[in-house]
């Protein structure tokens, strides 16, 4: 479904000894407040983990920290053993990091087709090119397999305004796909969806290749445990514990904090 | 302040020596090697002068701009053609009347009520609109202009200093020491002081109103965050008519101080519209005292220039410009976005 | 009432690489108009080849760069009447004119292409130092320096002959042909006109242009797939310096002479006002907003004295028909025409095809 791109990323080569993802001592300040302190967090090549936590508990700047749209005022984030702290978003990008967002971050003024062509080329070579591409490029291609593997081909060429809901959120997941991503971060992709949609989410995710690792971002608990390997709950800008979602499902700290959420 | 300070110690030692600097240049008598050089110090210190009382007009109109701009995001290209229309305005009370000081009043209602007029019945229209409410500003100006043309006409007119204002007044200010070593000092127009003074009294009340009232509050508020301003359920299309007509009463009372250091004539308002967007772009967007330290800088760039460098003076200008931009784009005093 | 922001921008067209029946989809309106400017020639005097169409041309093509920045990028640069002007100069100073103490007198094709080259990186610098900001900076920033130019245009004498600028700049005399007589001059301009018009489809649909289409839409987005944006922008910036400065040198061949005035500030709005009321949602637009704004300072003063009004009283009009064209169509004449064609079709029932 989604192979291997001829770019920087699978150059890096997709299987790394290292972590793919280390955070160590990651604080963010605005002014006084701590929107997150302290976080050290590590996640494997290929692993898939949650982040849960309820609003307010910094799940979002973690996120921003991770891509780069928010520098951290302290501590170090090393994406596939490089020093990232002080890349700038899109250095980070080609390095194998994707991002889908809360609120949809679409062209609007663009079909299907267009957004996810473009997210091909983002972090291939010539995407300065003037040059209009010829019929069979390959990314034309690759981009129409990803728009078949998130269920939108009969929309190519409808603009992205003129989409439904749940349809700009599958957009918005095809985007990520591109290129050769080796992590990805989802930041809340159930939110607004409706059952038959999660259904749909939780099989694409869990059918992603391998060597892809992931970190959710979800308040649906159901989608997050179902999807995830291993889970960290973050309170007030800390992680706090670690675990399967066996073990975190039967935390009694944790049902404490979440009063009967979503599992009793 | 002890921040900066603190984390930029190169930036803050510069700043101070270049800064001594100067006003050493200003205070003490020059020895003759440096007179060789520059010229007398009495250009120097009139160049001065002049850049710093420039730079107080520039203030009276870029403070408007950067007000409406800061709080409303409609960047009013229309700035300079409500300076020229107040200075014109002006000219006629004055030389009717013969009363200056009547002028400026009647000016900043008349001009403060056409700026009532545009914000609440065409503005307000095209709220969020940011990019259409400018490309209005544009066509006002380019009708403004016209009538403004129109009606008086392509000739220069000068708005008479009342007596009282009249005539040159002694600083004490060094310009060379006699033989017998008694002091000369320097004479300066005294309108020219006067409107320093007054921009200094307009800065200062502004700065106060801003800090220590409500409205002052709800402005800063708006600046920073418009949508949360519209969140907190006040009334803010008042606040923004209030706002809008004040800036545009203080560019027409500029007019009339211009009118009389300087003088009136079709291409000014081009002329107080480029100051006020270089002002602004220079001194930061929605922040008084930016707009104080822009057209400061921006006045004496000018002058200095003109009197040292007369062809290459507005590179001056352009290069200050350029460097702001270049190295920190929210201006100097402007809220990092 | 539409609004400006909303208005529908360029964009979606035939995905990359469906380029078979090309010819076949141009609508036959496109053909008929495309013959009748061939062949204009035979039927139109010189003032109309000349005059009207001439300047038509070379107004549209700097219209059309600020269309491009402005509608497929999101940044409206007041600056492209200023990189013609620049274009305009440097083919006065490095080339022949009256003012042979200041002409350097180089032959055309030293001069042209260096006129071109330091458009354009004049262009470039100056989108430099504008991206870095947010979106409505960008006219502030563009407006300022424009007038910083014409300012200094107008004070120095050494490069630019101040207030006199340079006369007797004309086109070099290549294949034996006058290119400013009438009919070669009707030609040449539309011809760089076509060019420049084709260039910016095509390129809006390659992969650079609908990058930056991206970047106008969700800047944020495209930082997150791997696009430096600022240099996206800066290099748009490029793009269109290119074609404002070739429309700079017709221009300065067109008037024979070029003063500080040919790009002050009433110029530079011009150009704004002719790419709005033409519409930026197509590269057709800015030529038909330059061709109204021609046709207008052609015939309005015998509008004006008929009215009992001086005829000077021109910018006066095109004040008023701006501030018309904001307010109640943002999108400029095309939009006008886009809603007036969607008028036409709601009125067929979706359900029945049969008339309302």
């Amino acid at each position: 479904m989604i192979g291997p791109e001829i770019d920087t990323a699978a150059r890096l080569g997709s299987v790394s000894a290292g972590n793919a993802l280390e955070l160590r001592g990651v604080t963010r300040l605005f002014g006084a407040l701590a929107a997150i302190a302290d976080v050290t967090l590590t996640i494997r090549p290929g692993e898939r983990r949650a982040v849960l936590g309820s609003n307010g508990a910094g799940k979002t700047t973690l996120f921003n920290c991770i891509t780069g749209d928010v520098m951290p005022t302290s501590g170090t984030i090393r994406l596939f053993g490089e020093d990232v702290t002080r890349f700038p978003p899109h250095e980070r990008i080609r390095r194998g990091l994707r991002r889908t967002y809360q609120i949809s971050l679409l062209f609007s003024g663009l079909s299907v087709a267009d957004n996810v062509y473009l997210a091909c080329r983002g972090v291939s070579r010539w995407r300065f090119s003037l040059l209009r591409p010829r019929r069979g490029d390959p990314l034309l291609a690759r981009a129409d397999e990803l728009i078949e593997a998130v269920h939108l081909t009969a929309a190519r060429d409808r603009l992205v305004s003129e989409l439904s809901y749940g349809q700009q959120r599958q957009l918005e997941i095809a985007l990520a796909l591109a290129g050769a991503p080796r992590l990805i971060l989802f930041d809340e992709p159930a939110a607004g969806l409706s059952p038959t949609e999660r259904r749909e989410l939780v099989e694409i995710l869990t059918n992603l290749p391998r060597h892809i690792g992931f970190i959710i971002i979800e308040h649906d608990m159901d989608v997050a445990l179902r999807v995830a390997e291993s889970v960290s709950m973050m309170h007030n800008g800390r992680v706090f514990k670690e675990g399967t979602p066996a073990e975190i499902e039967n935390d009694p700290e944790v049902q404490a904090l979440y009063l009967g959420g979503a599992h009793g | 302040m002890q921040g900066i300070v603190q984390r930029q110690p190169l930036l803050s030692l510069s700043v101070i020596v270049v800064v001594a600097f100067l006003l050493w240049l200003i205070l003490a008598p020059w020895p003759p090697g440096l007179t060789a050089v520059m010229g007398p110090k009495r250009v120097f210190l009139a160049a001065v002068l002049s850049g710093i009382t420039l730079g107080a007009l520039y203030f009276l109109v870029a403070s408007g701009f950067t007000l409406i701009f800061g709080l409303m995001r409609n960047v009013n290209l229309a700035h300079g053609s409500l300076y020229l229309l107040g200075g014109y305005l002006g000219f006629e009370i004055a030389d009717r009347t013969g009363a200056w000081l009547l002028a400026l009043p009647v000016v900043f209602v008349v001009v403060a009520l056409l700026g009532v007029v545009l914000q609440w019945a065409v503005f307000r229209r095209m709220e969020g609109e940011e990019l259409r409410q400018t490309l209005v500003t544009i066509g006002l100006s380019i009708v403004i202009a016209d009538i403004l043309l129109w009606i008086w006409g392509g000739q220069s007119y000068q708005i008479l200093t009342p007596d009282f204002l009249a005539g040159p007044m002694e600083l004490p200010l060094v310009t060379a020491v006699r033989s017998d070593g008694t002091a000369v000092y320097l004479r300066y127009p005294r309108v020219r002081m006067w409107i320093l003074f007054a921009a200094i009294v307009v800065g200062v009340a502004m700065w106060l109103v801003m800090t220590r009232t409500r409205i002052g509050m709800l402005i800063r508020a708006g600046v920073d965050d418009r949508e949360m301003l519209a969140a907190s359920g006040l009334p803010i299309q008042v606040v923004f008519v209030l706002v809008f007509a004040f800036g545009a009463g203080l560019a027409g009372v500029a007019g009339v101080v211009g009118g009389t250091f300087q003088s009136l004539s079709p291409g000014e308002d081009t002329r107080f519209l480029l100051a006020s967007l270089v002002v602004v772009i220079v001194g930061g967007m929605g922040s008084i005292p930016g707009a104080a330290l822009g057209a400061l800088i921006i006045g004496l760039a000018e002058q200095i220039g003109l009197v040292y460098a007369p062809t290459y003076s507005v590179v001056f200008t352009f290069l200050i410009m350029a460097a702001v931009l270049a190295f920190r784009p929210q201006g100097l005093l402007g809220a990092r976005r | 009432m539409a609004r400006l922001e909303e208005a529908r921008l360029p964009s979606a067209g035939p995905t990359p690489g469906a380029e078979a029946g090309l010819v076949l989809r141009i609508p036959a309106a496109v053909w008929a108009v495309g013959a009748l400017l061939l062949l204009m020639p035979a039927f139109a005097n010189n003032f109309v080849l000349f005059q009207v169409f001439g300047w038509t041309f070379i107004l549209g093509m700097i219209a059309l760069s600020l269309m491009f920045l402005a509608g497929y990028g999101g940044m409206v640069s007041l600056i492209q009447m200023t990189v013609a002007g620049l274009a305009g100069y440097m083919v006065a100073i490095l080339g022949s004119s009256g003012t042979e103490e200041v002409s350097l007198g180089l032959a055309w094709w030293v001069t042209i292409p260096a006129a071109i080259i330091i458009a354009t990186l004049f262009g470039t610098v100056v989108g430099a130092l504008a991206v870095r900001t947010e979106g409505i900076y960008t006219i502030m920033i563009t407006l300022a320096i424009a007038a910083a130019f014409f300012y200094f245009t107008r004070q120095n004498y050494t490069i630019f002959n101040g207030y006199n600028g340079f006369s007797l700049v004309v086109p070099p005399r290549l294949f034996g042909i006058d290119w400013r007589q009438p009919v070669a001059f009707y030609y040449l301009t539309l011809g760089m006109a076509l060019l420049s018009y084709g260039a910016v489809i095509y390129v809006a649909r390659s992969p650079f242009g609908l990058a930056l289409q991206g970047v106008r839409d969700n800047a944020r987005r495209m930082a997150a797939l791997g696009y430096n944006v600022v240099w996206h922008r800066i290099f748009a910036y490029t793009f269109a310096a290119v074609i404002a400065a070739f429309a700079g040198i017709l221009l300065v061949w067109q008037n024979a002479q070029i003063a500080p005035g040919t790009a002050g500030i009433p110029a530079v709005i011009d150009i704004l006002v002719i790419a709005v009321v033409g519409g930026l949602r197509h590269p057709i637009g800015p030529f038909i907003g330059a061709f109204i704004y021609v046709l207008l300072s052609a015939f309005a003063p015998d509008v004006l004295t008929a009215f009992g009004l001086a005829p000077d009283r021109f910018k006066l009009l095109v004040g008023l028909g701006f501030l018309a064209v904001v307010y109640f169509s943002p999108d400029g004449v095309l939009g006008l025409w886009a809603r007036a064609m969607a008028a036409r079709r709601k009125r067929t029932d979706p359900l029945t095809g049969l008339p309302r």
